[in-house]
């Protein structure tokens, strides 16, 4: 009880009840009892930028997928390459796997990335050799193209390395959605400064992230564009991403050719070994 | 033209040995590979020419893989060489003359299987045999540790050649592996090689332990006898980051029959900027190399041409910068310095993928020591222009 009137006292500061009479005190109690109790339903019906990202990243990296995918780079000069590769991820894409069809000068090429790409190996099949790749590696481009190791394989970095806000609703794309700003955290080895990402309101599906330079927070990098929502296995799944890159004039263009969710990846096709075979 | 069709025999029956394979199941692809090399030399120029085709089948029934590669190389211009032509003049003179055309060398066509082998796998064990890839060692230019591959410092991602052997691997752990080879090069058990390698994982690091026997040759001029022993190499490499850098190192301990022990270690690191700048730097020690260059006899000149030893000198830096002209085409420089004896030489690069399954590499090889040195410029400067188109 002593407990209630502090907290009673502390809502409702005291000088409202010196003076004037009771009418009006009766009042000004009703008014803020119902305001009070509006705003916490409206609070209990409104998601927070956590979750927002949260279950976005839920929904772009399942728990295991198996794809075949073509990525196809198109230069500044318009010139084109294109390469296909299988994919394997589990754990959310902790774990993921690349191996490379074509063309002929990568084919056979494998790329691990374990504990979201903080761990990169890469095998070589003309001279058997696998070598471990540092963290820096991260920020190379895969094969020239726009996307790089970081924005491939890792699958936690919204959630472990940007500190999230939601600005705002609007449409984009012609889809309603959520409006956040992702800010690099100050101990994390974020690739950029910040993000600004528009999640569609109806399915948490990604459908456009803005990545602003490590240096520079105002100098748009990449825009990264995510079209084709498809559900796969129960799961909304954008099938073609396009990473433009705004300083150099390129884009790259992903596509899943085969796509599945229901699969069981054994552990050891995420090793050395499993890159090989 | 027998050992031609002893060769596609050989590789057609692996393949049917497998199964009754489809045209589906065997992959067929390689490329095709003409390379030009200039040479300016005390005032002349030469050229060497090659066109090389490399088939490669591979084909995966089950757990079992097939694998072959056919390399036909055509040489053309100047294929006639003296090694002692790239000897200091004071070390070539002492050769008799009667002996100078042992020093000759001819580039002949050839047509090899580089590998052929067949690999059975399950989740965790892998027996692989035949002709395949070994190579050991995280360095970038050279490898300690590695006995089976001569690597060019002013090539030194080229592909090698196979080795044969029987090879298990066994994943013990997700980073953990053990690795047996055992290479029936001699007669008998006794002078083959056997290798063991156990490689684990550690943080961010891989931490990998080797042992190896194997004959050793040593080619002596003096008395015109190739030395053969026994000869012990225990061998430690890692791989990893540190303070953001990638960092490597690899070192070995060679326990010899009747020679001197030695040891041999390579440290090295690497890190790429932002704008997509990357610069490797290495160290190599070997000692058996030597630290006075005015020591260098020919018997060394001679073992570092054959690759008998890995470095006439003792001590050797390499480094590498590259950056991205654009998304297409690298530029690079190399450099090889001998700390021993002061001598250097550099390799510019320019990579540049033309069309989808088409590259150009062009390489220049520029030597600045002055005579006796490794890398003296009596040598010569030269240019590589190397296409290769995939299949």
């Amino acid at each position: 009880m002593v407990l209630f009137n502090h907290a009673a006292n502390q809502l409702f500061p005291i000088e409202i009840f010196k003076g004037g009479n009771m009418f009006k005190k009766t009042l000004i109690v009703f008014i803020l009892i119902v305001s009070f109790v509006v705003t916490a339903e409206e609070d209990k019906g409104r998601i927070t930028a956590e979750e927002i990202i949260k279950t976005a990243t839920e929904t772009l990296n399942p728990e295991q997928s198996k794809a075949v995918v073509e990525m196809t780079i198109i230069t500044s000069g318009g010139e084109e390459r294109t390469f296909v590769y299988k994919s394997y991820s589990k754990k959310s894409g902790e774990k993921s796997l690349m191996k490379y069809l074509e063309p002929g000068r990568v084919k056979n090429q494998s790329v691990l990335m374990l504990n979201n790409a903080d761990d990169i190996w890469m095998y070589f099949p003309r001279t058997n050799r696998v070598r471990k790749l540092a963290t820096h590696a991260k920020r190379q481009k895969v094969q020239g193209g726009d996307f790089s190791y970081e924005d491939l394989g890792s699958s936690n970095e919204f959630i472990e390395d940007y500190n999230s806000v939601l600005i705002g609703e609007e449409e984009k794309e012609g889809k309603l959605c959520y409006k956040l700003e992702l800010t690099a955290k100050e101990d994390s080895n974020a690739g950029y400064s910040r993000l600004i990402v528009w999640v569609e309101k109806e399915n948490y599906v990604p459908v456009s992230i803005k990545y602003f330079h490590e240096k520079d927070r105002e100098l748009l990098e990449k825009e990264l564009i995510l079209r084709d929502v498809k559900t796969v296995d129960g799961i909304p799944t954008p099938m073609e991403m396009t990473m433009y890159n705004r300083l150099d004039d390129t884009k790259t263009s992903m596509r899943f050719k085969e796509l599945n969710y229901d699969v069981d990846l054994p552990d050891n096709l995420f090793t050395e070994m499993g890159m090989k075979r | 033209m027998r050992v031609r069709t002893f060769f596609l025999t050989f590789v057609m029956g692996g393949i049917l040995a497998i199964s009754d394979l489809t045209a589906e199941e065997l992959d067929i692809f390689g490329y095709f590979e003409p390379q030009y090399m200039l040479l300016y030399r005390e005032g002349d120029s030469y050229q060497l020419n090659s066109n090389k085709i490399r088939v490669d089948l591979q084909s995966y029934v089950s757990n079992v893989e097939f694998g072959a590669d056919l390399i036909y190389n055509l040489y053309y211009g100047k294929r006639s060489w003296n090694m002692l032509d790239f000897f200091p003049a004071g070390i070539s003179d002492e050769i008799p003359p009667e002996m100078r055309s042992y020093f000759r060398y001819t580039f002949n066509d050839t047509l090899y299987l580089d590998n052929v082998y067949v690999r059975m796998s399950n989740s965790r064990i892998a027996c692989t045999f035949g002709k395949q890839q070994i190579s050991p060692g995280t360095g970038y230019f050279s490898n300690p540790v590695d006995v089976f591959n001569l690597k060019d410092v002013l090539d030194p991602t080229y592909e090698q050649t196979g080795h044969n052997g029987a090879r298990l691997d066994v994943m013990l752990s997700g980073r953990t592996k053990m690795m047996f080879f055992y290479s029936p090069i001699a007669g008998a058990w006794k002078g083959s090689g056997k290798l063991i390698r156990f490689k684990a994982g550690l943080g961010h690091f891989d931490f990998t332990l080797t042992g190896y026997e194997f004959r050793d040759e040593l080619t002596d001029v003096y008395s015109l006898l190739v030395k053969n022993e026994r000869r012990r190499l225990l061998g430690f490499e890692f791989v990893g980051e540190l303070l953001g850098l990638g960092v490597w190192g690899e070192g070995a301990y060679n326990l010899m029959e009747i020679s001197d022990d030695f040891y041999e270690f390579l440290v090295g690191t690497d890190y790429t900027f932002e704008s997509g700048f990357y610069f490797l730097l290495e160290y190599h020690r070997n000692e058996r190399g030597k630290t006075n260059y005015e020591d260098y006899n020919i018997n060394d000149w001679l073992r570092f041409y054959l690759g008998e030893t890995k470095t006439i000198c003792r001590d050797q830096m390499y480094g590498m910068l590259r950056y991205p002209l654009t998304d297409l085409m690298n530029l690079q420089l190399m450099t090889v310095f001998s700390v021993s004896d002061g001598s250097a030489a550099f390799v510019p690069v320019i990579d540049y993928n033309i069309f989808q399954n088409v590259d150009l590499s062009i390489m220049g090889n520029i030597y600045t020591g002055s005579e006796g040195k490794v890398y003296n410029s009596e040598l010569g400067n030269g240019v590589i222009i190397r296409g290769r188109v995939y299949f």
